[in-house]
């Protein structure tokens, strides 16, 4: 037997205005000149004392937590505690974390063992040995899996739906490194691994990947698999082993006697499940339900809550499948290319509904469609403003195609009478003909029409 | 001041006065800022003339111990670790004596870290009581307690971990008052253990720390086991408490306690019971208080200093290795007493002697706190001696450091309890002034002011008579 199984830890930075333990901005913390938004207490500075836990931190936790469907530790007061380990970038040589604030939750068939709250360190580089802490004391959700996944695709789909929730709640932060994620990795019962250092959901699926078929190797020549950390390297897409000493690290956990113990009330916690929105797989459900469009386009279009209640919006007005279909491959795929979010796209529900009016209408082929939708996005000119788009939804005003269909008529006159003694394919083929003629501007359907129109009455 | 009659800065001038004469033999300070003080002095009689509204302290010249921060000056904690560490920011206390019109004189002589119990153990020179310059001034806040008592200046403030405020309050013969845990922010003072560490003010009587006490205390979002804390006025709080409460005495006190000192502690508590009801309480746990209070304050101390690894402040070591950089800077720079005890409290934590060590201590502290808690519903105050011991000789104890440890006794419950304590003189033993110590309930910090008070009252004066004829 040789089944896969990985368990994970994600960290998450969450949204805060202020740090975990005292009140220094986090907002712009990565663009900041380094140590420019530092305080004696996030810098650890001698005599300095945490502030205490931000309110605010604890209340983005125990909505993720609720969102993954976890229980939050109400009946006792959650310790934190002080982990210690010597490394330049944590000012104290110990990072505070708490113990779970929740437990026992479940995400795409993955269950969720834990969720803490837990300050972020430093940054340090190890090139020129210097060391930024305007990202020390960033609060952090550290999230733990059951080791319940599977495989490496697996993992991918859990971390996509983690991410969608994540989007939905808007209390974690979303830019490039945010989210940091440690994996555990076994197979067919040799020891584990522990894969450290992927930074970034993308980098998931490739350090899994790749250590998964490492270890498959090893077992396959019969070389026993250490037990050991290893780093992934995004540039190679390896893991390297780290060669550390035998002996496990010690943290010497203790309580913080400087932070008094996070409570967390029933009271609080029904006060937050009511700001929870529709998470995106009961969305994706009902948009199956209720709109008909398939499981797959209702899984993508959910993933962004912001993508999704503008389809919502334009499934009002354009039929829903249509619209999703489009919105999936076309709209996304366009957006992603150009790392854009469909608020900052300058596109907007009213544009996509007129744009899809044509589809619909059958004005325009889908293909066009995403033509004018590059173009509106490239040039940033209102769909009716495109040069292109007058040549192609004017065709049909100035009798082009009529014009057309009339030409290919007189020209092939055989394939009329082919048609007209039964043979549908010689349709197609003067179809052909005219798209050719309109250099593929005009929408089959509507030379379908003409086409049948004039055959009729000649 | 009002009045006119004298001025901050001349009330100042005549403290320099008294440092330029007696700090070359008693070595209160590590740090002396007369250009920063001359300056305070100088606002504040300007706001004399301006008929502006003065601050509690206007015009106190005070010393403040050399582990709380004030900006701007050098905060050693007496280590190499921090020879050159400038401090970037103000403990909340510094702040509220400066708000108050406090004029703050300089930083003083401590055991490195706070880590000591005779003021010997500082990396930068030894501090001597000015009873008797042969002999320790007591600690670790010795700098400040002996700056009060020689009048170098009119108030101190040390920190009082295990006894570190009043060991030298009662061995100089001061007041010295550690307050209520939590009643006082350590916001600015460097840990020695965490949850046992506070704040506390030195004085010449029980006024002078009633005062400061009203400045320094109250809720600080900087410093959260504050939680919750009033502000109130003890000064005023001194006459208005109760005038008879019910002291407790516990025969466990007294054992393993000097004859002499023994003696003269019975005496005024005796004589105290004119006044108040004395009451015999047991105490049995009371015993253990030592191997409590050091495996407890070795973990928490452990786990503070890990933050000195010259690589962001203090001592630097170049080396191209990080850990070697690290490690020898804290070989190099950190005291004996202060490398045994992080050594010891890393020991005690490990995983595989957590149980064995750190978690039963806890246990233990928990036992003595209840133990304390049922003394408390029968009584108002405990008193015991301050020390088991007269102030010994100037490197006497320096071999043993589990002598040294004893000779914390009677001080460290109040810490392993959270509960406020205080020392006011109460007798001489020769020349030596002993201490009478003082324990109460969790926040009634203003009995045992009170109680303080009830012993100059009754006994200073003659005390005070004795001591003129002798000398």
């Amino acid at each position: 037997m040789m089944n896969t199984i990985i368990g994970l830890e994600q960290h998450v930075q969450l949204k805060t205005n202020a740090k975990l333990f005292c009140e220094c901005p986090t907002e712009g913390y990565l663009e900041a000149e380094p140590n420019t938004l530092v305080c004696p207490v996030c810098v650890s500075h001698p005599g300095s004392k945490p502030y205490g836990v931000n309110e605010e931190a604890v209340r983005n936790a125990v909505k993720i937590s609720l969102a993954l469907g976890c229980k939050v530790v109400t009946e006792k007061p959650i310790l934190v505690q002080r982990k210690h380990y010597f490394y330049p970038d944590l000012p104290s040589n110990y990072q505070r974390t708490s113990k779970p604030i929740a437990k026992d939750g479940m995400l795409s068939g993955v269950r969720i063992r834990e969720v803490h709250l837990e300050e972020d360190p430093g940054r340090y580089d190890l090139r020129t040995g210097k060391v930024d802490y305007n990202r020390s004391g960033i609060p952090l959700v550290e999230i733990i899996t059951e080791p319940d996944i599977k495989s490496p695709e697996h993992a991918r789909k859990f971390l996509d739906e983690l991410q969608a929730i994540m989007n939905y709640l808007n209390v974690a932060r979303e830019e490039a490194g945010s989210t940091r994620i440690d994996a555990n990795v076994s197979i067919g019962g040799h020891n584990r691994v522990e894969v450290k250092n992927i930074n970034s959901f993308k980098g998931v699926l490739t350090a899994l990947t790749y250590e998964a078929m490492r270890q498959k190797n090893l077992i396959k020549n019969n070389i026993e698999i250490i037990q050991e950390t290893r780093h992934f390297d995004e540039g190679q897409g390896t893991t390297i082993g780290l060669r550390l000493k035998e002996t496990a690290a010690d943290y010497r956990y203790f309580p913080d006697p400087d932070v008094p113990p996070i409570t967390i009330s029933e009271k609080k916690v029904k006060e937050i499940k009511k700001e929870i929105p529709e998470l995106p797989a009961e969305k994706a459900k009902r948009f199956v339900r209720d709109y008909t469009v398939s499981e797959t386009d209702a899984f993508v279009i959910t993933q962004e809550k912001e993508f999704a209640d503008g389809f919502e919006k334009i499934a009002h007005k354009i039929q829903p499948r249509l619209a999703a279909r489009f919105m999936r491959g076309v709209l996304k795929k366009q957006l992603n290319y150009r790392g854009l979010k469909l608020s900052n796209s300058g596109l907007n529900e009213k544009k996509i509904i007129e744009l899809l009016e044509l589809v619909e209408k059958k004005r325009i082929t889908p293909k066009v469609a995403e033509k004018l939708l590059v173009l509106m996005l490239d040039e940033q000119k209102p769909l009716k403003k495109l040069p292109l788009y007058e040549e192609l939804v004017g065709i049909e005003k100035e009798g082009i195609v009529e014009e057309a269909v009339e030409k290919v008529l007189k020209e092939y006159e055989k394939a009329v009478k082919d048609f007209k003694k039964g043979e549908e394919k010689a349709l197609h083929f003067l179809i052909g003909k005219v798209m050719h003629l309109t250099k593929g501007k005009a929408h089959p359907e509507i030379i379908h029409k003409h086409l049948k129109k004039r055959l009729k009455a000649g | 001041m009002r009045k006119g009659e004298c001025s901050a800065s001349g009330h100042l001038e005549e403290k320099t006065k008294v440092i330029e004469q007696k700090e070359g033999q008693l070595n209160a300070f590590l740090h002396l800022d007369f250009e920063g003080a001359r300056k305070k002095a100088g606002e504040i009689d300007e706001k004399i003339r301006k008929k502006k509204k003065l601050g509690k302290l206007a015009g106190l010249v005070i010393a403040i111990k050399d582990n709380i921060c004030v900006e701007g000056m050098p905060c050693t904690a007496a280590s190499k670790m921090l020879e050159n560490y400038v401090a970037p920011y103000n403990a909340t206390v510094v702040e509220k004596i400066l708000q108050e019109d406090g004029i703050i004189i300089g930083k003083t002589n401590l055991d490195e870290f706070a880590c000591g119990s005779d003021c010997t153990k500082s990396a930068f020179k030894i501090s001597r009581n000015p009873v008797d310059t042969e002999r320790v001034t007591g600690g670790s806040s010795g700098g400040s307690a002996v700056a009060v008592a020689s009048g170098m200046a009119d108030l101190a403030l040390g920190s009082d971990t295990g006894g570190s405020i009043r060991c030298p309050a009662s061995f100089c013969g001061v007041v010295g008052f550690k307050p209520t845990y939590g009643l006082v922010s350590r916001y600015g003072l460097l840990d020695l253990a965490m949850s046992f560490d506070q704040i506390g003010p030195f004085s010449k009587d029980t006024y002078g720390a009633a005062l400061l006490m009203e400045v320094i205390s109250g809720e600080d979002p900087r410093d959260s086991v504050t939680k919750g804390t009033k502000d109130r006025d003890y000064t005023r709080l001194l006459d208005k408490t109760k005038k008879k409460l019910k002291i407790g005495i516990a025969k466990e006190f007294f054992e393993g306690c000097d004859k002499e000192v023994e003696k003269v502690v019975k005496e005024i508590i005796e004589k105290l019971g004119e006044r108040h009801e004395i009451l015999e309480v047991p105490l049995p746990i009371s015993r253990y208080s030592v191997p409590i209070y050091f495996l407890n304050v070795f973990a928490e101390f452990s786990s503070a200093m890990q933050k000195y690894d010259g690589l962001k402040y203090g001592a630097f070591w170049e080396e191209l290795n990080l850990v070697d950089a690290v490690s020898e800077v804290r070989d190099r720079t950190l005291g004996k007493e202060v490398k045994r005890r992080i050594l010891l409290g890393t020991y005690i934590t490990m995983k595989e002697f957590k149980d064995a060590w750190y978690t039963k201590t806890l246990k233990a502290r928990d036992l003595m706190r209840k133990e304390f808690d049922n003394a408390f519903k029968k009584v108002d105050l405990l008193a015991s001696p301050t020390n088991p011991s007269l102030p010994w000789k100037i490197g006497e104890k320096n071999e043993d450091p589990v002598q040294m440890y004893l000779a914390d006794t009677l001080t460290t419950t109040a810490n392993i309890c959270g509960i406020p304590a205080g020392v006011v003189k109460a007798a001489f033993c020769g020349k030596l002034p002993v201490g009478v110590q003082f324990m109460g309930r969790i926040g009634e910090d203003e009995k045992v002011l009170a109680a303080m008070k009830s012993v100059e009252e009754l006994a200073g004066r003659d005390m005070d008579d004795e001591h003129n004829n002798r000398s």
